[in-house]
């Protein structure tokens, strides 16, 4: 077959690779903002709870 | 528990794709009429079930919120909903570079492309809303409204399309060449959506936790507030 | 019944009557939605410069684009006007039914949109030196089932949106990828009618108009009470 044909193939799974690898990045930035925020949120309930005593 | 979940799903999806990857180059014969480009297929249409399968399923769970009123359901329909946005992604842009080879064109307004593109529109528009509602409850119920509007839109996008197509024909996107796939080609198509369903399960689980890690948040953050 | 359906429809063209009251004694939006639809017009004149033959072409098209984007600012106003001075709850907690609330609404901006539709379309015949079919009465039928369309979802979203910050923004956003079927089916019926052609190979369009028009007014009216109330 021909040789472009070949490159675009290969573009085409590396496309979808891409795409799946952006994602599950972003997944694990957002994972990791959400338990510093979670992390933040606690120590401040904390605080909050040992001034009122 | 859930973690141990995660993992094999992905090893396994990761074990079945690789496998795949081998079937697809080494043991598939090139395709008659079209050549090596028609191995995207497998990606392809793999990925554009998945997609459809996976809104269908977040339609029925946001449904499922409105009937039960429990949140969990809410969460698990928008990272059903997020992670299927990113297959659909996946089925246009494929699908955009295997329309570039075969007729030399990036785009075409087909029916499968047209459709998949306005899908990815209305989701667009349904995280916008998502993101503009800061009450859980009305966020939930909002989402799930809009989901059932969605459902029923996509499928008549999909049947006007197709007959505006047969009106003003163009480019088509032909899975089967010559009139069916023969039986060997067919196998590694199931096998990889069976790979990308498990994946996208493994996504949405994770998706799901951090969706309930928000609500824990806000709600610590109201408690924080609160004194 | 009869009773029952006869208070459905009254407190439903009640509220109708006072969202058409109040919009003709202010004009805001149907001016701004009118001059906005000029003002498409004249740019699209600068957009094409084409032969009279392709402007029948796509005069539907452009037609139809017209009538979309005008009415998205009387739908915008339409739950949003309510805001002001709580009359969104006062509504929600008098004895009209959310369905009849929508419904109502969605009767007074039907009618609102085909004004601004009645005025375009000759401003639309001049500018472009199109000339409207003999068959008028079809075209108008078919403005009549495709803003029903524009209306029901544009309402409905309004009324999704109302309680949104950047309400103006998210409604065209929300609500055009719904539209595609409506838009197809009347822009294909108006080509259809505009360039003379057999209509009777387009009368698949008025099926799907006429069933995007009931599919989504039963569902609106289903899912309404559950947007505005909960």
């Amino acid at each position: 077959m021909s040789p472009q044909n070949y490159t675009f193939m290969f573009f085409g799974f590396t496309v979808a690779w891409l795409i799946i690898i952006v994602y599950v990045i972003s997944i694990a930035l957002r994972e990791k903002k959400l338990r510093q925020e979670l992390d933040r949120v606690k120590r401040m309930v904390e605080e909050g709870e040992s001034t009122r005593r | 528990m859930r973690l141990k979940i995660i993992v094999t799903l992905t090893a396994i999806a990761g074990l079945i794709l690789a496998w795949n990857l081998y079937r697809i180059f080494l043991d598939v014969p090139d395709e008659a009429s079209q050549g090596a480009i028609f191995r995207i297929i497998y990606f392809h249409v793999p990925a554009a079930i998945t997609a459809f399968t996976g809104f269908y399923a977040a339609i029925l769970l946001g449904i499922g919120y409105l009937i039960r009123r429990d949140l969990r359901l809410d969460s698990i329909a928008a990272s059903i909903n997020e992670v299927s946005l990113a297959f659909a992604l996946i089925t246009i842009c494929t699908g955009s570079i295997w329309g570039r080879v075969i007729w030399g064109i990036w785009w075409t307004w087909d029916a499968r492309l047209t459709s998949y593109f306005v899908c990815i529109l209305i989701y667009f528009g349904y995280f916008m809303l998502r993101r503009a509602i800061d009450d859980p409850t009305t966020r939930a119920r909002l989402s799930a409204v809009m989901s059932i509007f969605a459902g029923v839109e996509i499928v008549l996008v999909w049947k006007s399309i197709e007959w505006f197509r047969t009106q003003h024909p163009g480019p088509v996107l032909e899975i089967r060449g010559g009139g069916g796939m023969a039986p060997g080609m067919e196998a590694p198509l199931w096998w990889n959506f069976l790979a990308l369903l498990m994946l996208s399960t493994a996504l949405i689980l994770i998706r799901t936790r951090q969706e309930t890690m928000k609500i824990e948040i806000d709600g610590l953050r109201r408690h924080a507030h609160a004194f | 019944m009869r009773f029952l359906r006869q208070k459905f429809l009254g407190q439903t063209l009640a509220i109708a009557a006072k969202d058409l009251r109040s919009e003709i004694r202010g004009k805001e939006a149907v001016n701004a939605s009118v001059s906005f639809a000029l003002v498409i017009l004249l740019l699209f004149s600068f957009a094409f410069d084409l032969e009279p033959e392709q402007i029948r072409d796509i005069a539907g098209g452009l037609l139809w684009l017209v009538f979309a984007f005008a009415g998205t600012l009387i739908l915008n106003r339409s739950f949003a006007r309510e805001l002001v001075n709580d009359c969104l709850d006062a509504l929600l907690a008098s004895p009209v039914s959310g369905a009849q609330l929508f419904f109502g609404k969605c009767l007074a901006n039907y009618v609102l949109i085909l004004i601004v539709e009645c005025i375009s379309l000759p401003v639309f015949a001049i500018f472009y030196n199109v000339r409207l079919p003999q068959r008028l009465a079809l075209l108008f039928l078919v403005m009549l089932l495709g803003t029903w369309g524009i209306t029901v979802i544009g309402t409905l979203f309004s009324a999704i949106t109302v309680n949104l910050r950047l309400r103006e923004l998210m409604l065209p956003t929300l609500i055009y990828p719904m539209l595609i079927p409506a838009l197809i089916g009347a822009i294909e019926l108006s080509r259809a009618l505009i360039t003379g052609n057999q209509l009777a190979e387009s009368l698949f369009w008025f099926r799907v108009l006429v069933g995007f028009d009931l599919i989504f007014t039963i569902l609106s009216l289903a899912l309404v009470d559950i947007v505005l109330v909960g």
